[in-house]
């Protein structure tokens, strides 16, 4: 399969360079510190403060992994051979989303022991939310990935990816503020579209159809619009 | 094999190829040639579904690369200007992912990579990383990453950049091998190459087609009248150039006189007046030293050409 060869050379790639090693020991070490002072200070067998503080570290972190997947191979001009293959851009985009997505899982499993150790020690941890908990992050990272992937058709530049990526995000993540300001329908639509909204309801212990449906498709959309950009290379 | 029809592009309002008509057919080698910026690297990327064209039509197997693009990449082997390498993968890993690309299986992959490789003198690169080779070994990896699922047209933009003169030989002799179940299409700007691999010569400049043919033919219809390189050695008391004018009509050009012999250019309206002036000058006693049938070269074509288009321009 086509997709998996793309998604076996974009993990490699990862593995090579020093960045995912960066990314990950960076990731690691804040969620470990936040972990620790955050039941120091709270003494409360709680998840929640650390997802949400972890998913805002993803934010920052994301566009850095996804910054390199197709502004590099223009900088290269690698996209040459792929654009030649008998491979569409479509299975280019799925190849490498997965490929990050996989890495990002990784990444995420890596955290399962905090929970773990909350369920050891204390005696009424509740599970519940930290499943949702999981659910959230895990369909968030999708919408990360999608987001900075789409970035990266745009530019053979890595840093304008990461930015545009990041600029991208924090304006989605943010988004649910104009509903303080504003109190009419407009108000309302920006609310639906913040991601952190949606993902704060997976941290209460919520699964609504309604957000994880969001999700996919603020997903599917940037993967569907980054495979146009791909596409319409081969029109100009 | 290869059809382009009044093919046209434009980049924004720069025209890199104007009504290209080009027709290939299977088991040939064509040549394109032209100074950088003719429209080389624009007419094959437009055949290898890299950029469309903007008006005109293309074809490959008798696939439309607009219409039946994936068909046409399927039966394509292309190496771009640029080698497309992934500098932090092994060569091995790197022909395995394009064998993926390729649809190759697993088996096939082993074998193709193997017998590649060894075509190309990679054997025993396999395990490098390609970011540490040298740029002779990185054009053999791009050049390998274009024959290895055994393409029906090879398109190969200037394949002998960056080798030395041992390898440059070495490939010219592997396209033409390739040429038996292969087309070929390679551009470069290097004329003896374009003579020694290729059947035919398609001469582009500034986008458009100035000349196909042979590269015989096409210096032969530059050279014109007969002409040869000749060295004498005058005998004592006897003029040489009496002699020589009688039957030329004055003929002579680039006269050089050394102190033993005399070097000049003989042009003459028929063949046939050599041989009365041959004999007339050993018969005088003059020693002939040297002759040399004056031939264009394909440099001569080449540039007879182009600047024949600019003053066309120009008019």
């Amino acid at each position: 399969m086509k997709i998996f060869a793309i998604m076996k050379k974009e993990l490699q790639s990862f593995f090579y360079s020093p960045v995912a090693y960066i990314v990950f020991a960076s990731f690691l070490m804040i969620v470990g510190y936040l972990f620790w002072v955050i039941l120091i200070s709270s003494r409360m067998a709680s998840l929640e403060p650390m997802l949400y503080n972890a998913a805002f570290i993803l934010l920052l972190a994301s566009p850095v992994l996804t910054m390199r997947l197709v502004s590099e191979e223009k900088k290269s001009r690698t996209i040459e051979l792929l654009l030649t293959s008998p491979i569409s851009p479509a299975e280019i985009i799925t190849g490498k989303f997965l490929a990050c997505f996989t890495l990002y899982l990784v990444l995420i499993l890596l955290t399962v022991q905090y929970p773990l150790v909350l369920s050891a020690y204390s005696t009424e941890f509740d599970m519940g939310p930290v499943y949702s908990g999981y659910i959230g992050l895990i369909l968030l990272g999708a919408a990360f990935i999608s987001m900075g992937l789409f970035a990266s058709t745009l530019t053979e530049n890595q840093i304008i990816a990461a930015m545009v990526s990041f600029g991208g995000l924090v304006l989605f993540w943010i988004f649910g503020w104009a509903k303080h300001a504003f109190d009419n329908a407009f108000g309302e639509i920006l609310g639906n579209l913040s991601i952190f909204d949606r993902y704060a309801e997976f941290l209460r212990g919520i699964v609504d159809s309604g957000n994880v449906i969001f999700f996919v498709v603020f997903t599917l959309t940037w993967l569907f619009l980054a495979t146009r950009v791909l596409e319409s290379d081969r029109w100009r | 094999m290869i059809e382009m029809t009044n093919i046209t592009k434009f980049y924004d309002n720069f025209r890199a190829l104007n009504n290209i008509n080009l027709k290939v057919e299977k088991g040939e080698i064509i040549g394109l040639l032209g100074p950088n910026g003719a429209g080389k690297t624009t007419a094959m990327r437009i055949l290898t579904c890299f950029i469309p064209a903007t008006s005109g039509s293309a074809s490959v197997a008798g696939y439309d690369v607009f219409e039946d693009s994936l068909e046409v990449r399927r039966r394509l082997g292309y190496l771009p200007e640029t080698p497309p390498l992934y500098p932090e993968m092994t060569v091995g890993s790197y022909l395995n992912f394009i064998g993926e690309l390729r649809e190759l299986s697993a088996g096939k992959r082993r074998e193709r990579i193997n017998y590649v490789a060894e075509r190309i003198g990679l054997t025993e690169c396999l395990t490098r990383v390609i970011g540490t080779l040298s740029k002779g070994y990185r054009q053999r990896v791009g050049l390998a990453q274009a024959l290895l699922h055994n393409p029906e047209v090879l398109i190969l933009d200037e394949p002998t950049v960056g080798l030395d003169p041992s390898q440059i030989i070495e490939i010219r002799g592997l396209v033409k091998d390739l040429a038996r179940d292969h087309t070929i299409i390679l551009s470069t700007h290097i004329l003896t190459e374009v003579s020694m691999t290729c059947g035919r010569v398609v001469i582009i400049n500034e986008g458009e087609i100035v000349a196909v043919d042979s590269v015989a033919n096409l210096e032969r219809a530059v050279s014109g009248k007969p002409a040869w390189n000749i060295c004498i050695r005058p005998a004592a008391g006897k003029d040489w150039r009496q002699l020589v004018e009688m039957h030329t009509g004055a003929g002579i050009s680039d006269l050089v006189e050394m102190p033993e012999t005399l070097h000049f250019k003989l042009n003459l309206e028929k063949a046939e007046d050599f041989d009365d002036l041959f004999r007339n000058l050993t018969g005088a006693g003059h020693v002939l030293r040297e002759i040399t049938p004056v031939k264009a070269t394909l440099e001569d074509v080449f540039l007879k050409l182009t600047s024949a288009e600019e003053r066309k321009e120009a008019a």
